[in-house]
């Protein structure tokens, strides 16, 4: 129980962080980025190259390669996104975009590093045993790292004048944009920030369990879940619905076989549309 | 050479009826389902199951049918009333818990091993390969399908389809039940997958759940978008060029210096390539009428 607790925190603290970037841009640019999972396997597959190819530690790797999917994100957005919004184009045509994206990044990444599972070079250490439960290192690291990172995008949104504008264009860009709000300029810093984030997640999802090209896709349900959940473009509710999703998937095992964990998030999910299709938190249009 | 081409003509038909009933969703109202998958799943599972435990095939193919309309209905319930990526993300969650379900529900479905022994559309009195009673079949029930769709689409049911799909809420302030007519579209789109799903099963003589990734739904929308969405035609020349495209990369393989994981994940990203370039530059396909099919572009 306490075990599953536990486990449900970090896996809880991942889908977190990678939700930040996908209720933001669901939020602000008004659709559901079916890609954005595809880009935590992608941060995770370059740092491995990094990391195991070339031979850099860890920490250099995980820079490197957060800033790599952050500009990914941005070049993407003037590739694609930029153009659509241009054409003023359905909500329905930018889903189905997304969709392409994603069985594009997802096959690259087989094309090039094959279907394999994969880990990053690190000394395998013992986990730490207390009160009968086991906490691997790569745990602590991962709630650590996730932590920091949802403390830093609490201080950017709240305290930077950048940050403050990414939340103004979230509840309304139009109003946003009428009291002089540069809004292209914090369109690209949510994509560097919201696929920087997913990068993140990602890198810390491989480091607690191995690295694999489906292992982003498989998270997009409790993502979407999370962000369904703490209300659709705030990301302080993703934080929140990252945390329950991932308890909740963790703490079913008591009643359900495990092989049925996206289950939950579906459940949960089609909970909040039926009775609470705001969120718990849901400031934003349904 | 002829067993060949019908042979592969057979999947062409089968994935045109499944393309179709993705139209009727997508091309015809506008509802993202991304799970379309889970009904070819629903309605193959339920055929073979019913007919092994001993009931005839047309009663097994018929539950098969309408227990995948009914899928339709359950998962428009919580998400046809709200925003229309509500249905994308619930489909897509919905055909991957169908597919865990007859991965680990082994008691009923073997699980990985998968079913085979069941009967089809009389085998016994067929004198003739039966692969050539197969196509008849097929191309048979896909002729049906096209008219009464054809149909569907240009009655005044049809037209309220249609602008839904371009602005839900103009239908709505006419009074119509906006909710009602997409559920409506969503369980038969689904139905027909579930047909689809029988004749699938028929064709293979074996299922199991790796038959009914996700992927077979992109297939489906690669197929709708790039023959025209809204077009019934379109969908047929689409399910045509992306069979040919699919056996032509099969061939291609012995002449390229690839992996064959590598040649499918080509194959792969060369449709999701062609997804976007389709949605960002002709969203109407080949054949769609672009005055007709707007997307707000």
């Amino acid at each position: 129980m306490l075990q599953l607790i536990v486990n449900g925190i970090v896996l809880g603290s991942i889908i977190a962080l990678a939700a930040i970037g996908l209720t933001m841009v669901y939020g602000v640019l008004n659709f559901a980025n079916f890609s954005h999972a595809d880009f935590m396997t992608f941060g995770a597959y370059i740092a491995f190259v990094l990391n195991v190819a070339l031979g850099l530690n860890i920490i250099l790797s995980f820079f490197i390669a957060v800033a790599i999917a952050g500009a990914l994100g941005v070049f993407l957005d003037f590739l694609v996104w930029k153009p659509m919004r241009r054409k003023n184009a359905d909500l329905v045509s930018l889903i189905i975009i997304s969709i392409g994206l994603s069985l594009i990044v997802r096959n690259a990444i087989i094309f090039i590093w094959g279907g394999s599972t994969r880990n990053f070079d690190l000394p395998v250490q013992r986990g730490i045993e207390m009160l009968g439960i086991t906490i691997t290192h790569n745990q602590l690291t991962g709630l650590g790292t996730a932590i920091l990172f949802m403390v830093l995008v609490h201080f950017f949104l709240k305290n930077t004048k950048m940050g403050k504008a990414m939340r103004a264009i979230s509840d309304d860009i139009n109003l946003a944009r009428l009291s002089g709000i540069d809004s292209d300029k914090a369109i690209i810093w949510m994509w560097f920030i919201g696929i920087g984030l997913a990068a993140v997640a990602g890198i810390l999802y491989g480091l607690e369990t191995t690295i694999r090209p489906n292992m982003g896709w498989f998270l997009i349900l409790p993502m979407f879940a999370a962000v369904i959940l703490g209300g659709i473009g705030n990301p302080y509710g993703a934080m929140v619905g990252g945390m329950v999703i991932g308890l909740s998937q963790e703490l079913s095992m008591l009643i359900l076989p495990s092989e049925y964990k996206m289950g939950v998030s579906l459940g949960i999910m089609i909970l909040v549309l039926l009775f609470k299709p705001r969120g718990l938190f849901g400031e934003t249009k349904a | 050479m002829i067993d060949y081409l019908v042979a592969i003509s057979i999947i062409v038909g089968i994935f045109a009826i499944f393309a179709i009933g993705l139209n009727l969703e997508w091309g015809f109202t506008g509802l993202i389902n991304f799970g379309h998958v889970g009904f070819l799943a629903i309605g193959a599972y339920t055929t073979v199951l019913m007919n092994l435990s001993g009931a005839p095939i047309w009663l097994s193919m018929t539950s098969g049918v309408v227990l995948a309309g009914f899928f339709g209905l359950l998962v428009g319930i919580p998400t046809l009333r709200l925003r229309e990526d509500y249905l994308a993300i619930v489909t897509i969650g919905f055909s991957e818990i169908v597919r865990l379900f007859l991965l680990n529900e082994e008691w009923l479905t073997r699980g990985p091993m998968g079913l085979f022994g069941f009967d089809r559309p009389f085998e016994a009195m067929i004198p003739f390969d039966y692969n050539y009673f197969l196509f008849i079949l097929v191309f048979g029930s896909l002729a049906v399908i096209y008219l009464l769709v054809e149909k569907l689409v240009h009655s005044p049911w049809g037209r309220v389809l249609k602008s839904i799909r371009e602005d839900e809420d103009v239908p709505a302030a006419l009074g119509k039940d906006v909710f009602r007519y997409k559920i409506q579209a969503l369980m038969i789109g689904s139905a027909i997958a579930g047909l689809a799903g029988a004749f699938l099963a028929f064709n293979m003589q074996y299922i199991s759940p790796r038959n009914f990734i996700p992927m077979e739904t992109f297939y489906a929308w690669i197929i709708v978008v790039l023959g025209g969405s809204a077009r019934n035609k379109g969908t047929i020349l689409g399910a045509i060029i992306v069979q040919s495209f699919y056996t032509g990369t099969r061939y291609l393989q012995d002449y390229v210096p690839l992996a064959s994981h590598q040649m499918a994940a080509l194959r792969i990203m060369v449709i999701g390539l062609l997804l976007v370039l389709l949605m960002m530059y002709k969203p109407q396909g080949l054949l769609g009428r672009k005055e007709e099919l707007t997307l707000g572009q």
